[in-house]
């Protein structure tokens, strides 16, 4: 957990110039892998450059957008947001949580697509579908 | 003034005690002055497969208590005038030593040695950081195993957490016939999760564990894939550019008539 802080407050401060524009008020920016055992607690959006480890874990009261291979468990909308997305380069998560909904991907390895996904709640059920940028 | 390395790996039985022992033989061999310390207090281990234990008067604690000199408590090799035992105490715990006189510890051995190699225990609490107080740079060990490769990737986020930069990876216990049947993961599989730089690759191999019962180390052995494997990483350590090696084992029909007409 104090490691999920440090990687906040540095991420804000370490900004290269041209990434500065994508934080808002609520948004934080995750500069570096996350490893098993690292997590990061936020209210608002977190964004990681970087892959989400197996062991590694992101609570996020607001969308979550991870722009690597996402493989441990993530919580989007972790204060009730439905509407709230998980996207990332390589989904592969151990577990991905929107809102109240938990989901995991099932046991039978299938595809192993090699584009960015998106999960979101439609109609009630988490769903995986490819990313494409007008997706709303 | 030496440099201060530790071989981790979070998991336990990866590997650790092997990888330290043939690295200061290795870089003994090579006429370095090379100080091994066992760090694993309460589970001693180091000194015997290095054959050592016979020797043993004073440990790590009796030098942080004060109870005895550093230089009096160092044990020379049998075959390599350059290597020294720090040996660990087998009586007491982790907590008999802290991080500040690791480091202390550490400062005074860099000194006297080329390379001190510190021989971490199996675990992420004080006994790992005691190992990794007084180091300037880290090697992970992991064996191509999900579970391993999990605690190497927890152990090297503590470890850039503590400002050790950059740690290398030595994969132990490498199976190249398991990995082409799809049994065992990967080089790139661990790459793909691990993302730092290689330091070698060990394969599986039973000469490790001959050499280990007699007290000696397979570096020194010219005809096993293993040493060979030990001896690559030594000069990697010491900053040559050395290629990753083939470890296929030849096989086959080919190979089989070659060896009876004695070509190889
Ligand atoms: N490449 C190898 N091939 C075969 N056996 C090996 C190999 N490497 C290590 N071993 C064996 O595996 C066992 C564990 O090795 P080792 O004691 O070095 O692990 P460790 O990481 O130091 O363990 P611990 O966490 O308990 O300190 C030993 O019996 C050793 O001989
Ligand atoms: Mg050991």
């Amino acid at each position: 957990m104090t490691n999920g802080i440090a990687a906040q407050n540095s991420a804000i401060n370490n900004l290269p110039v041209e990434l500065e524009e994508l934080v808002d008020d609520n948004t934080v920016l995750v500069q570096r892998t996350l490893r098993s055992g690292q997590s990061v607690y936020h209210d608002g959006n977190v964004v990681v450059l970087g892959d989400v480890n197996p062991g590694a874990e992101i609570v996020a009261t607001g969308n979550i957008v991870v722009m690597g291979a996402l493989r441990g468990v993530v919580h989007a909308g972790a204060k009730g947001d439905a509407n709230a997305v998980i996207l990332a380069f390589r989904l592969r998560p151990t577990q991905l949580r929107i809102a109240n909904h938990i989901t995991r991907p099932p046991e039978e390895e299938i595809s192993d697509p090699d584009y960015p996904e998106l999960a979101r709640i439609k109609n009630g059920v988490v769903t995986i579908e490819t990313f494409n940028s007008n997706f709303k | 003034m030496g440099e201060v390395i530790v071989v981790t790996s979070g998991k336990g039985g990866v590997g650790k005690t092997t990888t330290t022992a043939n690295l200061g033989t290795g870089l003994a061999a090579a006429s370095k002055k090379v100080c091994l310390v066992d760090a694993d207090i309460g589970l001693r281990n180091l000194d015997v497969v290095l054959g050592l234990e016979n020797r043993i008067v004073y440990d790590i604690v009796d030098v942080t208590t004060g109870v005895c000199r550093l230089r009096q408590a160092l044990i020379k090799d049998k075959r390599f005038e350059g290597l020294h035992l720090l040996p660990a105490a087998q009586t007491k715990d982790k907590t008999a030593v802290n991080p500040e006189q690791m480091k202390e510890l550490c400062e005074e051995l860099r000194k006297e040695f080329d390379y001190v190699i510190i021989d971490c225990p199996a675990g992420i609490e004080q006994g790992f950081r005691n190992a990794i107080a007084g180091a300037d740079r880290a090697i992970v060990v992991t064996t191509p195993e999900v579970s391993a490769v999990r605690d190497a990737d927890r152990i090297i986020g503590l470890l850039e957490a503590a400002d050790l930069r950059e740690p290398k990876l030595i994969i132990n216990r490498y199976r190249p016939k398991m990995v082409n049947r799809g049994d065992m993961m990967s080089i790139d599989d661990m790459n793909e999760i691990l993302a730092i730089d290689l330091l070698g690759v060990v394969p599986e191999d039973e000469q490790v564990v001959v050499t280990t019962n007699k007290g000696e180390t397979v570096v020194r052995d010219d005809k096993s894939l293993s040493g060979q494997a030990y001896r690559n990483i030594t000069r990697r350590i010491m900053g040559e550019n050395v290629p990753l090696m083939n470890l296929e084992e030849p096989s086959g029909l080919f190979s089989a008539l070659r060896k009876m007409i004695g070509l190889k």
